[in-house]
């Protein structure tokens, strides 16, 4: 690393440290009234580090999530879903623009972020570790995912961290269009002939388990929940924003036609193909209402899996981290010439 | 002279003055927000030297005619602006492709095919509105 650029001094969880008690309770107060805190005010050390890694998580990634998407934009089938997403894949990378700009605030270089993402000392969301083989599972990862984001990150919006929080609202503002013409795009296939319904059906296969798993593991094996929920740095925990999901989203694909099935999975993230060369999966017998909690039932997902591919043997982990690292090395030149460091002078504009 | 005539000497022209021209201070632009988490409002101009004046002034003057919580000065030759005439931001080609109003009506035609009005109603109201 050349001489006068700034690394932050790593910022790691400490439970040890005895913060001030008068202080403490004074932040707790705050944040117990729904009050927020703002970049300059006193915040425990770990409150610090908690909400800078949920955040450089989230803007990660927003960043990855536009890989598999772009690189649909020249085959999008028609000018107007060319045109969409172009504009939805600019706004994931603004949003995780916005996002990196929070952390640099709690004290992380927006370099170092990024470098840490390309090395992979970083992660991601897990959900952008599957294939998206086909244009419907474009249309589902609108759908599916960017509604689920919704839903995550309007209980993010009630959280605590100022600057997050009003960042979280001018986000879900811009992902309400998104998750309008995902809606479009699948209500378009599900309206249309044998192949598209079929196509549909093949995606939502594939993408039904990855977004039960997109709002983490059980509240049981969730170690963050405790400190986090009580800081308000997260207000739903894991297992009710599932729930919420389920409710919406089950009803609403039976309503269209589509069969939600538990599926097996091959190392590609494809549904696994048994030896009779039918797909192994079967219907999903606990999608049903249940009257008396008021809730639709399903089955849990994969849990095994979910851990096997967060820690980075998922079907396109590798791919993704590789072309994050490739475009970040085509962009080096550009950042040179922009900051003035390739002697140049730096950019008038 | 007797300090009372002098209190009277009219002056006609600046070389009469027995100053040099002083320059003035440097504007700062004020912005106040009333309540925490809440977006700063531009309320005003102070003139001062610093920094630190300008934010004494701004208390004085923007900080007592409504309770506010936090203040912001900016030197105005710190802020870059927009041009009213000839420089346009929005853009003039409908852009509701990347809006919720490019879509909703025709997905809503949609949905109807699907679901009935009530069901659909139910799942529409978990929907964000946009407030651009
Ligand atoms: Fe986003
Ligand atoms: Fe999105």
């Amino acid at each position: 690393m050349s001489a006068g650029v700034t690394t932050a001094v790593e910022l790691k969880m400490d439970w040890e440290i005895q913060e001030d008690p008068q202080r403490t309770a004074d932040f707790q107060a705050r944040i117990d009234a729904k009050g927020l805190i703002e970049v300059d005010d006193w915040m425990p050390h770990n409150y610090r580090v908690g909400m800078l890694r949920m955040c450089e998580h989230h803007a990660n990634s927003e960043i990855v999530g536009a890989l598999p998407e772009g690189e649909w934009i020249t085959r999008a089938p028609s000018l107007l879903r060319k045109l969409a997403l172009i504009a939805k894949v600019q706004d994931e990378v603004g949003h995780g623009q916005m996002l990196y700009h929070v952390c640099q605030d709690l004290g992380k270089p927006r370099d170092q972020m990024l470098r840490d993402l390309c090395t992979g000392k970083t992660k991601y969301h897990n959900v952008f570790n599957y294939p998206a083989p086909t244009w419907a599972d474009v249309a589902m990862i609108q759908w599916l995912v960017d509604g689920a984001a919704i839903l995550n990150q309007k209980s993010l919006a009630e959280g605590s961290y100022g600057p997050y929080v009003r960042t979280m609202k001018r986000i879900n503002m811009e992902e309400a269009f998104h998750f309008k013409s995902g809606e479009d795009m699948v209500l378009t296939l599900m309206s249309g002939t044998p192949r598209q319904k079929k196509m549909a059906q093949e995606a939502f296969d594939r993408w039904w388990a990855p977004c039960l798993m997109f709002f983490g593991p059980p509240d049981s094996d969730s170690t963050k929940t405790g400190p986090f929920m009580t800081w308000r740095i997260k207000t739903k925990t894991n297992d009710t924003l599932r729930q919420t999901y389920v409710d919406r989203f089950a009803p609403a694909a039976k309503a269209l036609g589509l069969i939600i099935h538990v599926a097996h999975k091959d190392k590609d993230g494809m549904v696994a193909i048994k030896p009779d060369g039918n797909p192994d999966m079967v219907v999903d017998e606990q999608i049903q209402f249940d009257e008396e909690s008021g809730h639709w039932g399903f089955t849990q997902p994969d849990w095994d899996e979910f851990f096997r591919v967060i820690k980075g043997n998922g079907p396109c982990n590798k791919q993704r981290v590789a072309l994050r690292r490739f475009s970040h090395e085509q962009g080096h030149w550009v950042r040179q010439a922009v900051m003035g460091s390739a002697g140049l002078p730096p950019s008038a504009n | 002279m007797g300090l009372s005539k002098i209190r009277q000497i009219e002056a006609h022209d600046d070389s009469e003055l027995s100053f040099p021209p002083e320059g003035d201070a440097k504007p700062y632009e004020v912005f106040i927000q009333l309540n925490r988490g809440q977006p700063h409002v531009h309320s005003g101009t102070v003139d001062a030297v610093d920094g630190k004046m300008a934010l004494s002034y701004a208390k004085k003057h923007f900080g007592r005619d409504q309770e506010c919580v936090h203040m912001w000065v900016v030197p105005r030759e710190a802020m870059i602006s927009t041009n009213y005439d000839g420089e346009i931001i929005w853009p003039l080609t409908d852009q509701g492709y990347r809006l919720v109003r490019g879509y909703a009506i025709d997905v809503r035609r949609k949905w109807e095919r699907f679901r009935d009005q009530e069901e659909l109603d139910r799942y529409q109201d978990d929907d964000i509105k946009e407030m651009f």
